[in-house]
């Protein structure tokens, strides 16, 4: 298997047959929370992207370097990787609001909403101890680019579901809807089509 | 929330109805969507909840006044993840539910229904009531996970079982599998919120429903 095909079925893997959202169930506050309209959808796919590379980057130095070298890997995993992400977030934060300022206005009421977006933390979790989420116990080790392609691999599978579902919504404003079932309930059945529609792949490829 | 007298009982009855931590407030789905597909992994979830969103409540009302405010959400976290471990390492001690659950334990920690009401309602609220509270939302989020695995496990398999125990059986041959892999677990939600939306319409005649 040569390397550029390794790296694609990763990447593919990640984003599209256990896509964060609808296969394996995480980060779906913000998914509904922003879905409502195209545009904040797009805003909150780029921030999520640019802050998961960032946050699995810097989980991975300190996994490889300070927790597993010290052996207190398995206690402090938990505090250690928040604590990386929600000052790498308020970091973020304070950067583009100095240097940026049109950057800001696009990402900026975003960045506080990921520190407690689940899929940062999972994929940073995950980039170290691969399986870790899917159960497999995979005694398998990243290295750092796989780890990031992974990870980009996520935010991918993450904004492009986002992205297909904030379109749906916008339609379904329009669409006549049972009482009742207007605004979440219908949004959720919505999600329960895509989400079968994405199992497809997973039969795709046998997993 | 509109203003009024806070009472004690109030602030504990509150997370069932009228801010459901699930239903109304619509913070921390992603565990309750995955793990309500038995009932048992919803009892210890539940507790595990009710231990971090209490304490962490607590915690955090006690130290309001210090918190400097550029830093409270990584100083909330930090709170929260010491308790999330303490919940984290105690669990493991029953193997067979941690490998259930083993996930969405850590998890915890970004759940947002506990940053959402440490942020939100610890942070300026006495210590009694944020004791309440965070019992309150708990239970709140307890109650719906419990409906909802009740529902998918009992439709979705034929069968309840309970600590190895069957607890209740429907005794049929074809059940709508489905319920308990993940689109189910959509629909058995959108069923429950438009259900509250029609209780809610109900309640008050008149008030034309509004999406949220």
């Amino acid at each position: 298997m040569s390397e550029a095909w390794r790296y694609f079925l990763l990447f593919f893997g990640a984003s599209v047959v256990a896509n964060i959202l609808l296969i394996r169930f995480i980060a779906l506050c913000p998914f509904f929370g922003v879905s409502t309209s195209l545009d904040t959808s797009l805003g909150m796919s780029i921030s999520v992207i640019f802050v998961m590379t960032m946050a699995t980057s810097v989980s991975w130095i300190a996994w490889n370097y300070v927790l597993k070298p010290l052996g207190v890997g398995e206690f402090l995993y938990i505090p250690s990787f928040i604590l990386i992400i929600a000052s790498l977030v308020q970091f973020v934060e304070m950067v583009i609001k100095k240097t940026s300022p049109p950057l800001y206005r696009a990402m900026g009421i975003y960045l506080p909403l990921i520190t407690t977006n689940c899929a940062v933390l999972a994929a940073a979790t995950e980039s170290v101890k691969p399986g870790f989420f899917t159960k497999l116990n995979i005694a398998y080790h990243y290295a750092f680019p796989e780890a990031l392609v992974y990870t980009v691999g996520v935010a991918v599978g993450f904004s492009l579901v986002l992205i297909l579902f904030a379109a749906m919504r916008e339609r379904l404003e329009l669409a006549p809807v049972p009482k009742f079932f207007r605004g979440v309930p219908i949004a959720f059945i919505t999600a329960a089509l895509f989400s079968l529609a994405f199992m497809g792949f997973a039969g795709m490829f046998n997993l | 929330m509109e203003e009024r007298e806070r009472t004690l009982w109030g602030e504990l009855t509150k997370g069932f109805i009228t801010t459901n931590p699930l239903l109304v407030l619509m913070v921390g789905l992603c565990s309750s969507l995955a793990i309500s597909t038995r009932v048992e992994n919803c009892i210890f979830m539940g507790l595990a909840v009710i231990f971090v969103l209490t304490c962490s409540n607590v915690i955090i009302s006690l130290i309001r006044n210090f918190i400097p405010d550029q830093v409270r959400i990584p100083i909330y976290i930090v709170v929260i993840a010491s308790f999330v471990t303490i919940v984290d390492l105690t669990l493991k001690t029953i193997p067979a539910v941690y490998e259930r659950l083993g996930v969405w334990i850590p998890l915890i920690v970004v759940n947002c229904i506990i940053l959402a009401r440490a942020e939100g309602y610890a942070s300026s609220a006495r210590v009694s009531h944020a004791l309440m509270d965070g019992l309150g939302i708990g239970m709140g989020y307890t109650s719906v996970l419990l409906i909802m695995s009740v529902f998918r496990e009992l439709f979705g398999t034929g069968k309840i079982v309970l600590f190895d125990k069957t607890a209740s059986d429907l005794h049929i041959k074809a059940v709508p599998t489905i319920l308990i892999m993940f689109p189910g677990a959509f629909v058995t939600y959108a069923l429950l919120s438009a259900l509250l939306q029609w209780y809610q319409a109900r309640k008050k005649p008149g008030v034309e429903e509004e999406g949220p």
